[in-house]
């Protein structure tokens, strides 16, 4: 781990947020990992509204801006763990801190509840998930397309989405030759 | 004799727009009901600073609803970071923001290091801090011109675009060009800087604060300007926090937040400057927190340069670090690792980081997500630009038409940050 960076120096970033939610609300950190000086902090989807209105309005915690919230796309998981990883990067500006709060959701249902009345900024930024991995903030005002045009197919940032280029069939991959629909699904490209 | 009308309401409904081309008539101008009309702005008007789309409902020259349209700028970097090892990110970072494209390596190479456990040589972290002030020094001076050109102030634009030009000479001599250096990587430097570097900074240093009083005489003063600018786009701290402002459109509203002071990265700690912020949170506060920004920055490189270390600028880190010439000529394994490090690149540990940094414009972070090979997993940029853009519709309602330039040059927006 680097010596020289600030952010070392002002301790894990995120521990505030644990040991906060740890003690206020029992249960609702599924798990935390700490690496590189930032926690990491697993919750429930259900229970999202409840920690972050916690976060927020906690005077020990006060985390009064919302960085951005993004998606990670894991296709690859075992089929116990959920496919998204919703995270949310939060700042206090009172205590100088940031923390990270994961939701994971599922390829069916990839729903998490929508938190742009708690901040005014994650309008935006939800729609922008929404609009590049899928997922479905629920209760969200305006949810639609922000940064692609509205009637595009398909969502770029997921790992099966392909970027650029068509698939070319050669002789030991002759199903490259089906049209994008009836490839099999783990194709690139394919079950779009 | 028939009444006037009361001013700002058509009695009359409007006459349906005309149809220049069969087919379009309802492309620019709808009449939603007899006082509220929809005007298209944009994306190619020139006060929108690149292609921002905004889709207003006037009521006479009154905004009431104003709906930013977005993504005409979209390039899927995102995407494309994750096909790239992470030195081969860098040059994709300078095309974000491409009014400052340092401030963007700098923040993905220190995401980057951080998960390597790299620490870059003391002479490489000056010679960082030197020339990220040097990009906000030339980016405010381009907002300074193009905002006040907004504003009818034609001559303050040439001048700021002849000094930038000194800005941007700085860069085409360490890097080679003017724009898209990619002069930060991760590790360090591309290179040491050549020897007429100092001169040029010292050129810059010696010349900027008389141009700046000149160009504060030309608009700061003017009254004009000040009426023009006062009591207009007002955003109180709490709105803006809310809003996910950062940068100086946060510190017009009075809030004395600076990833520099919170957070100093890049060591910024061994510098004394001050962190400019207004009172009123309106665009002529914002405008003064970056005129004196200019000034800060300033500040910091005349005591960066002063006190230039001496040393190499690149990690030593051979994990990271391509090996000198020479020794590529008397080591095999030196040769190897040149190779693999050209064709494959470095391999940080699985793991993700945030990491952020004061750019012109505000915060902007890196968040990383690393699976142990060496092409990042995930990469997401928050874009300080597309939060601060996200608070433009609270700022603009109730705002004259004409007054909604303002605001929208005093958040200093680059629409290649917006979109990415």
């Amino acid at each position: 781990m680097s010596e020289g960076t600030a952010t070392e120096a002002v301790g894990a970033q995120g521990e505030r947020a644990l040991t906060l939610l740890t003690s206020e609300l029992p249960g609702a950190v599924l798990k935390s990992e700490s690496a590189f000086g930032e926690v990491t902090i697993y919750v429930d989807a259900d229970r999202l509204v409840e920690i972050m209105t916690l976060l927020r309005e906690h005077r020990d915690a006060a985390y009064a801006m919302a960085l951005h919230v993004t998606a990670v796309d894991y296709p690859d998981r075992e089929p116990a763990i959920p496919r998204f990883d919703v995270v949310y990067q939060l700042r206090s500006l009172m205590h100088n801190d940031t923390c990270r709060i994961v939701v994971q959701v599922t390829e069916e249902n990839p729903t998490v509840p929508s938190l742009e009345t708690l901040w005014a900024t994650l309008d935006w930024h939800e729609r922008e998930t929404y609009d590049l991995f899928g997922i479905n903030f629920e209760g969200h005002h305006d949810l639609q397309r922000i940064l692609l045009p509205t009637d595009w197919q398909g969502h770029p940032l997921r790992k099966d989405y392909v970027s650029f280029g068509e698939p070319v069939a050669f002789t030991h991959n002759l199903e490259w030759a089906l049209p994008a629909a009836e490839r099999p699904r783990d194709m690139p490209g394919g079950g779009r | 004799m028939a009444a006037l009308p009361p001013v700002g309401k058509h009695t009359a409904p409007l006459d349906p727009p005309q149809a220049r081309v069969p087919g379009l008539e309802n492309v620019d101008i709808v009449q939603l009901d007899d006082d509220t009309m929809e005007l298209n702005m944009g994306p190619q008007h020139p006060s929108t600073h690149g292609v921002l789309r905004l889709v207003l409902d006037l009521d006479g020259e009154v905004v009431k609803r104003c709906r930013p349209d977005i993504g005409f700028l979209h390039t899927g970097f995102e995407k494309s970071f994750e096909s790239h090892t992470y030195q081969q990110c860098i040059p994709y970072t300078d095309r974000m923001d491409y009014l400052a494209p340092l401030c963007n390596n700098l923040a993905f190479s220190l995401a980057a290091e951080r998960l390597l456990g790299v620490e870059v040589p003391p002479r490489g972290q000056y010679l960082r801090v030197i020339m990220c002030e040097l990009t906000r020094i030339a980016s405010h001076l381009l907002w300074f011109g193009t905002s006040a050109l907004d504003m009818g102030a034609t001559t303050a634009f040439v001048y700021a675009w002849r000094e930038r030009e000194k800005i941007l000479d700085i860069n085409e001599l360490v890097s080679g060009v003017r724009m898209h250096t990619s002069f930060i990587r991760v590790g360090g430097l591309l290179a040491d800087v050549p020897d007429e570097f100092y001169a040029m900074v010292q050129e810059v240093l010696a010349t900027f604060p008389r141009m700046l009083d000149e160009y504060e005489v030309l608009v700061t003063g003017n009254p004009i300007f000040r009426e023009r600018t006062r009591n207009i786009g007002v955003i109180s701290a709490a709105d803006a926090i809310n809003y996910g402002m950062t940068g100086p459109s946060l510190r017009g509203s009075g809030v004395p937040y600076d990833l520099r002071k919170a957070r100093p990265y890049s060591s910024y700690d061994h510098f004394d400057f001050d962190v400019p912020i207004g009172e009123h949170g309106d665009v002529y506060d914002r405008y003064l927190c970056r005129m004196q920004e200019i000034r800060e920055s300033l500040k910091i490189v005349d005591q960066a340069y002063n006190n230039l270390p001496s040393g190499p600028v690149n990690t030593p880190d051979r994990r990271v670090a391509m090996p000198p010439r020479n020794e590529i000529n008397t080591s095999m394994e030196s040769l190897i690792r040149h190779f693999k490090l050209s064709t494959e690149g470095f391999r940080p540990p699985a793991g993700q980081v945030y990491e952020a940094i004061e750019s012109p414009r505000g915060e902007l972070g890196f968040h990383i997500v690393s699976d142990g090979t060496n092409r990042p997993y995930r990469v997401k940029v928050r874009a300080p630009s597309f939060s601060n853009l996200a608070g433009l519709p609270f700022m603009a309602r109730g705002e004259l038409i004409a007054d909604l330039v303002a605001v929208i040059g005093s958040i200093d927006i680059v629409l290649g940050d917006v979109d990415r």
